[in-house]
């Protein structure tokens, strides 16, 4: 069969390309390799990182019992101990450490003084047995040390945190004086513990379209897609190459000598390097799944989805293939073919949310994402991975990612063909 | 005998050129001949061997080859017929017979057909040797060799060959020329473009000297020398009609 026998013979040629061969297949295991790892800190940032935070405890009394406490609970925040505040503030100076909260002496005492002279007061406003008491009590600071270069929501969110435990500990604290003044001279009643917090509770979690939670884009989880989709893309070098070459080496003019149609050459090149997209898809799968971990980072999770993941695979690989003969047939030398060519990969690649994720771009950029095959790939493959879309989900992109590859061939043939007779 | 190629008014002129590559040419090749066209450089030997195999349209006149025209039927003609062109047309990295069992297939041959074929062209043209080695390494009289068989694979009935034996040693020539007269001896039409006379004079029945892209001498090679009673051989009757000027 003629489209096998061309198929055999990009094979022969490729495998006798070392250059093609380390452009398909090294190239991108070392991309997905070095970028899973330089990425790795700053994807920790924008999630699941745990913030180290110093805790100077001058108070040692409840108030820093409670915020100690409640830090201790946090899946976000875990305390260091520094019994120095200088020493305290040179480490985050130093960058050690992103934030330091000091909690100085008598802080609880403070606080409570306040409660009791401000519960007196009230009472005495009502004229209950109480005296009221208006000498300004010493004021105490509490204070949050933050790294410059600490990211303002983080700042935001460490010193709501603990103003809130302050408020709540405070609201504890009236209502205990409350009791404890009322029942002045009376036998005491027993100390309830309100736990106002349990009457409105905010709880979080990721909007998803099923049960299946807790799944981050991590590095790996990014990374791995990502730069699979631009791999496929890649190959348009060794393919619009070896295009080009045909044409200057003059085989293609044989086969142009040999039939009528070129259907089969097409075909055969079109197939050739669809299973190659294939082979490096599951390559840098593969890379995910047994070198990430290995590598001390997390393993891709491709959520389990088996038949949707191969069809966006293939739909991908059409469409990176579509590309590559589009750019060989219709560029006249292999050095304008292969800069356009491997420029344009870059571009798509970048606004198509390879290098970064879409959804950290500015706002234009995230518009223009919709244009690159390679968006519609990686969101595709996110879509599946981390939140096991269904086939529905997934389509809208699939047939984008065919019909391009359809256009992209047809124009192909179209321009060959007008080519073909001078 | 039958007409295997008819050239009409063929008129051709590249984009951007000063003057028309090949101007309204018309000649006729009888079947079983062996037909030398022959013209110096730039002549428009190689433009009409593209117009002939239907890869490039003529601006006007026609081509017809077995007896179809090449505009409508170029594509069943090509199965027909076997071209060598001047430039190498091969995969440099593929071996000689990679290279030729892909030819093979893409003729459509059944394997066998082509295992016997590539054998026996191999022997020919004393390539079996270098048969697992990738063309790149060849010598340029090795690649040449390697170009004609790529167009004898599918037994064509007219084979088209562009400067066959240029660039190409006294041994390759030789064995080249000698082929060609056998391929003649089994009934097979060949058109030969050289600008090398003696080989001409050596294997060619009928003639068309061409210059600048118009036929100026056709017929059988009895024919065309018997015009000019004064030239002793054909290399003087070609540099009499196209004059002594050197070309580029
Ligand atoms: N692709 C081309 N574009 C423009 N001019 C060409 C091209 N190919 C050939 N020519 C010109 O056409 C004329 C005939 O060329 P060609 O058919 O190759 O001659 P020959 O094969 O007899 O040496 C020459 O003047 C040559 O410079
Ligand atoms: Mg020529």
């Amino acid at each position: 069969m003629k489209i096998l026998s061309t198929l055999y013979k990009e094979f022969l040629l490729l495998a006798r390309d070392p250059g093609g061969m380390a452009l398909i297949f090294i190239m991108p295991l070392a991309l997905v390799v070095v970028m899973a790892l330089v990425q790795d800190a700053p994807f920790r940032d924008y999630q699941e990182i745990k913030l180290e935070v110093l805790f100077v405890d001058a108070d040692a009394d409840s108030l820093s019992a409670k915020i100690k406490q409640a830090f201790a609970a946090s899946p976000n925040v875990s305390l260091v101990m520094e019994k120095d505040s200088i020493v305290a503030k040179k480490r985050v100076q130093a960058g050690d450490f992103k934030a330091a909260i000091i909690i100085p002496q008598n802080t609880s005492a403070a606080l409570r003084n306040k409660t009791r002279q401000l519960i007196t007061t009230v009472f005495a406003d009502f004229g209950l047995p109480a005296q009221a008491d208006s000498t300004p009590l010493p004021g105490v600071d509490l204070k949050i040390l933050f790294d410059p270069a600490i990211k303002a929501n983080y700042k935001q969110s460490l010193s709501g945190a603990v103003e809130k435990i302050i408020a709540n500990v405070q609201t504890a604290w009236v209502l205990d004086e409350l009791q404890s003044q009322l029942g002045e001279g009376k036998p005491a009643p027993p100390k309830r513990d309100f736990k106002l917090t349990e009457i409105v509770r905010v709880s979080t979690q990721y909007a998803s379209e099923n049960k299946f939670q807790g799944l981050m884009l991590n590095s790996v989880q990014h990374n791995v897609p990502a730069w699979t989709m631009f791999a496929m893309f890649f190959i348009l070098y060794p393919l619009a190459g070896n295009f080009i070459k045909e044409r200057e080496e003059g085989s293609m003019l044989r086969l142009r000598l040999i039939s009528g149609s070129q259907f089969p050459v097409i075909a055969g090149k079109f197939s050739f390097y669809f299973l190659v997209c294939l082979t490096q898809f599951v390559m840098m799968i593969a890379v995910g799944i047994f070198v990430m971990p290995w590598l001390g980072l997390s393993k891709l999770a491709l959520g389990g989805d088996a038949l949707n993941i191969f069809i966006t695979a293939c739909a991908v690989a059409m469409a990176a293939t579509g590309y590559g003969v589009l750019i060989g047939v219709y560029f006249k030398t292999a050095q304008q073919a292969l800069s356009f060519g491997s420029v344009s990969v870059v571009i798509l690649s970048a606004i198509g949310g390879v290098w970064v994720p879409v959804y950290v771009m500015p706002e234009i950029l995230q518009s223009l994402s919709r244009f690159s095959p390679m968006s519609w790939g990686l969101e595709s493959f996110n879509d599946l991975f981390l939140r096991q879309a269904s086939i529905g989900v997934i389509l809208p992109n699939v047939l984008k990612l065919v019909a391009f590859a359809l256009v992209t061939l047809l124009a192909s043939v179209v321009i060959h063909k007008s080519r073909t007779v001078v | 005998m039958s007409i295997v190629v008819r050239l009409d008014h063929l008129t051709k002129q590249y984009l951007k050129a000063p003057r028309p590559a090949v101007s309204n040419m018309s000649f006729e090749i009888p079947e079983g001949a062996v037909f030398g066209l022959l013209g110096p450089n730039g002549a428009g030997k190689s433009t009409t061997v593209m117009m002939l195999c239907g890869l490039m349209r003529p601006d006007s006149g026609t081509v017809s080859v077995l007896g179809l025209d090449m505009q409508e039927h170029g594509a069943e003609v090509r199965k027909k017929i076997g071209v060598a062109p001047q430039e190498i047309a091969l995969f440099p990295t593929l071996t000689a017979h990679e290279n030729l069992v892909y030819f093979g297939r893409m003729y459509g041959l059944k394997k066998d057909e082509i295992k016997r074929q590539i054998e026996k062209y191999l022997s020919v043209f004393n390539l079996r040797e270098k048969a697992h080695k990738q063309v790149g390494t060849f010598s340029g009289g090795m690649k040449k060799r390697l170009n004609l068989i790529a167009a004898l694979l599918h037994q064509p009935r007219l084979v088209i060959l562009d400067e066959p034996t240029a660039g190409v040693d006294v041994q390759s020539r030789n064995m080249i020329l000698d082929f060609l007269t056998d391929l003649k001896a089994e009934g097979t039409s060949i058109i030969y473009s050289s600008h090398v006379l003696e080989e001409a004079e050596r294997i060619c029945t009928h003639l068309g000297i061409i210059d600048e892209g118009t036929v100026l001498q056709t017929g059988t090679r009895g024919h065309v020398m018997a015009q000019h009673p004064d030239c002793q051989n054909l290399e003087q009757l070609f540099l009499k009609l196209t004059g002594k000027n050197i070309r580029d």
